[in-house]
């Protein structure tokens, strides 16, 4: 459905993106998850048709996207990162306005107006100014504006930043069901919960590249280990992380130890050393690696601009 | 106090970081007392008035006449105007036939006039004529007009009386009789004072007994009592000058004064508030509004557009709000003049819109915009006549003032509201503030498009 081929973009001396291809089928709920500065905006405006690309080539079904394809827009619906809605205006008028643009009117548009603020429980609210809601209240209704003219592709740029967990989760449903209805989303997001939850791919993007890319279980894969171990950092179990540190991967943080044995090492022999040096179960965790440890281990951690 | 010292800290540090700021803080001031000093002459060699365009005809055909207008030439309060330009740009003297046609144009090249009339010397009273012409639609430079032309004419009516008296005695005596009378008094003159006889008598015979130049001797001396004198001998002579005064444009205005100010303020009120209004494009930029509209099948361009066309019908509203409000209060005649002034609110809106969006096209910032406002507007208003009329400032200055919007806008306000010109006459002034329009918006698209208010 999306096809972006080879796209680069720089601002200056800054690549901001750097030879990023990458291809989306319908009804795809996929993430595009990255540090600040990682590269997430500009895909999002390059996709929106926000900017150009220096080189490289964006289509929507085959037709070219670019900042001067009006149709292609039709089929695209943003949701920025910011409120992107006229404060003084009640919801309502936000939404008409909005789907007016996209060609909406009369009956069919006060129907879709109708239909959307239920679905985001704003209708009892709708002829209130919308610098009275809460900022969820507006998370919501900001999102709504984008689906009016019932896009096939829609960009979520970070649609959840100082949202309650109320909201969020609203949030999280409709999309869901919208997703479940066929609509394509890209989300752009640096929460991991979020993208683990929602998406069905997802892309880790930093200094304009995309670093890795699959469903969660596949990025999961690329990590050099499939469980992490915990245990308290005390004279008692320091033999036992000496005892280990050969097989995999021993970091210590806030006093404990956290292992990462390597695939071919047998847990077995982890607790046979444990029991051997009297050290009870308890104080043992064991966790799967989450989306966090993918995306630090391609990332690092050094902290970005 | 800690805290006051580090909130204060915070200010001063915000207000160094912008540049725009820092800049107008220290350039506004100095633009200011530079025009305001310029006005009223501080540290001015010439000032005062300069350079008032002032048509004068001699129909006399009296050489005190020319002399005269030699006079007017010489003050440089005045920029005397004798030769009409014809469309193949050959000139002719000028007639008093061309006078009030060319003082109720649009755009007239002068709002003042005086005619030195056939019967400047009558041989029927004892006394002179003149005819004084006059677009006073601003009290001010109308009365430094009035002051100048009394100075100059005063000082050259003893000649001119003495013909007047010349005349007269001719009529009564006859020629011969007169002849007569006046060689035997330049021969008392000659033989009681000195001189040369047959010059006493040339004298006597044109009129001049020399008081015009005693006069003029005696204002030459210089000083204010010299002065002071001269004008009191002004003052006999007004008794004897009849100028016959004319008001060519705006002669039916009720409330005078205040028709003559309304439109200078009405473009100051305008250009503030489409100044401020133009700042709403920061507004939504800073909202993410322009990525979710340019995210649709909306354009740039029509982004301003609609940005233009609702700063244009805001201000045509408060301009007929601020002028129904002027009528209602101040007694200016607006209600029959609805129409035309209606589409003059709407071509200075639009040159007003455009200011607007050119300011926030160039600044980085609202803050920086509403300086930059703040400066251009008083200049602006300043330069373009709507404080005081533009003949108060230096003549390089005066080059500047037909380049602003203000200047036209309020040609266009005068144009229907003293001048009470009809649609054609209006429409030099309606196509300069279209051009002004024009340019102004294809540098604030251009600007736009460049800059990074859509980014």
């Amino acid at each position: 459905m999306l096809q972006l081929r080879s796209v680069t973009k720089r601002y200056g001396a800054l690549v901001a993106l750097h030879d990023v291809s990458l291809d989306l089928a319908p009804g795809e709920f996929f993430g595009l998850l990255g540090p600040n500065g990682a590269g997430k905006s500009t895909t999002m405006a390059l996709i929106a048709g926000l900017r150009e690309p220096d080189s490289g080539t964006l289509a929507l079904d085959g037709q070219p996207l670019s900042a001067a394809s009006s149709t292609a827009r039709l089929a695209l619906g943003l949701v920025p990162q910011h409120i992107a809605l006229y404060p003084e205006l009640s919801a309502e008028q936000n939404l008409r306005i909005f789907g007016e643009l996209y060609g909406l009117h009369g009956r069919e548009l006060r129907a879709r107006i109708d239909d959307a603020l239920t679905a985001v429980q704003l209708h009892e609210r709708r002829r209130e100014p919308i610098k009275q809601y809460s900022g969820g209240m507006q998370r919501r209704l900001n999102l709504v504006a984008a689906l009016l003219h019932r896009p096939k592709l829609l960009l979520c740029d970070e649609p959840t930043v100082g949202v309650d967990p109320q909201s969020r989760l609203a949030i999280f449903e409709y999309l869901e069901r919208c997703n479940r209805e066929g609509l394509t989303i890209i989300y752009s997001t640096h929460y991991m919960e979020e993208a683990t939850r929602l998406c069905s791919r997802i892309g880790i993007i930093d200094q304009g590249r995309i670093l890795a890319l699959g469903s969660l279980e596949e990025l999961l894969q690329r990590l050099p280990f499939e469980e992490e171990i915990r245990f308290p950092a005390t004279p008692a179990t320091d033999p036992l992380a000496d005892q280990i540190r050969p097989h995999g991967e021993l970091t210590t943080l806030d006093h404990q130890h956290r292992f990462r044995p390597r695939p071919d090492f047998r847990l077995s022999a982890f607790f046979a050393a444990a029991e051997a040096l009297g050290l009870p179960p308890r104080l043992f965790t064991s966790q799967r690696p989450t989306l966090e440890a993918v995306f630090l281990h391609l990332t690092g951690r050094n902290l970005r601009e | 106090m800690r805290p006051l010292l580090a909130l204060l800290r915070k200010d001063f540090l915000n207000f160094f970081r912008s540049k725009a700021a820092v800049s107008l803080t220290f350039l506004t001031p100095f633009a200011m007392i530079y025009l305001f000093g310029q006005i009223f002459g501080v540290n001015r060699k010439d000032s005062g008035p300069s350079g008032i365009p002032l048509a004068v005809v001699n129909a006399s055909g009296n050489p005190a006449g020319d002399r005269l207008i030699a006079a007017l030439r010489n003050e440089r309060s005045f920029r005397v105007v004798t030769e009409y330009v014809l469309p193949d740009k050959s000139r002719r003297p000028l007639t008093e036939a061309d006078l009030k046609p060319l003082m109720q144009k649009p755009g007239a090249d002068f709002r003042f006039a005086v005619v030195l009339p056939a019967d400047l010397v009558s041989d029927s009273s004892f006394g002179l004529h003149l005819k004084f012409l006059s677009n006073p639609r601003n009290e001010i430079e109308t009365q430094t007009v009035n002051g100048l032309l009394q100075k100059t004419i005063f000082s050259h009516v003893p000649e001119l009386l003495g013909q007047s008296l010349q005349a007269r005695a001719k009529k009564f005596l006859g020629e011969a009789r007169l002849d007569q009378f006046n060689r035997a008094l330049a021969g008392v003159v000659s033989s009681s004072f000195g001189g040369d006889r047959a010059e006493i008598d040339r004298q006597l015979a044109a009129g001049d007994f020399g008081i015009g130049e005693l006069m003029r001797g005696r204002r030459g001396t210089g000083g204010a009592a010299a002065d002071g004198k001269a004008e009191s001998g002004g003052d006999v002579f007004s008794q004897l000058v009849r100028i016959e005064t004319e008001q060519v444009v705006g002669a039916k205005v009720r409330s005078p004064q205040a028709t003559g100010l309304v439109g200078g303020w009405a473009i100051q009120f305008l250009l503030f508030a489409l100044s401020a209004s133009a700042t709403s494009l920061f507004r939504e930029r800073d909202a993410g509004l322009f990525q979710r509209l340019l995210a649709s099948p909306v354009t740039r361009a029509q982004i301003l557009w609609s940005k233009f066309l609702y700063g244009v019908a805001l201000g045509v509203v408060q301009l007929l709000v601020l002028f129904v409000a002027a009528g209602s209060l101040l007694g200016i005649e607006v209600l029959p003049y609805l129409p035309l002034l209606t589409l003059v609110c709407l071509f200075a809106a639009a040159a007003c819109t455009s200011f607007g969006m050119l300011l926030a096209a160039i600044s980085s910032s609202p803050e920086a915009a509403s300086g930059l406002a703040t400066f251009l507007i008083m200049l602006m208003s300043g330069i373009g006549g709507a404080w005081f009329p533009i003949s108060l400032l230096p003549e390089f200055i005066q080059q500047f003032s037909r380049l602003t919007l203000v200047y036209w806008s309020m040609e266009g306000f005068s144009g229907v509201l003293w001048a009470r010109h009809g649609l054609l006459q209006l429409l030099p002034t309606l196509g300069i503030l279209a051009g002004i329009t024009a340019i102004v918006m294809t540098i604030a698209v251009w600007r736009f498009n460049r800059g990074k208010i859509f980014g």
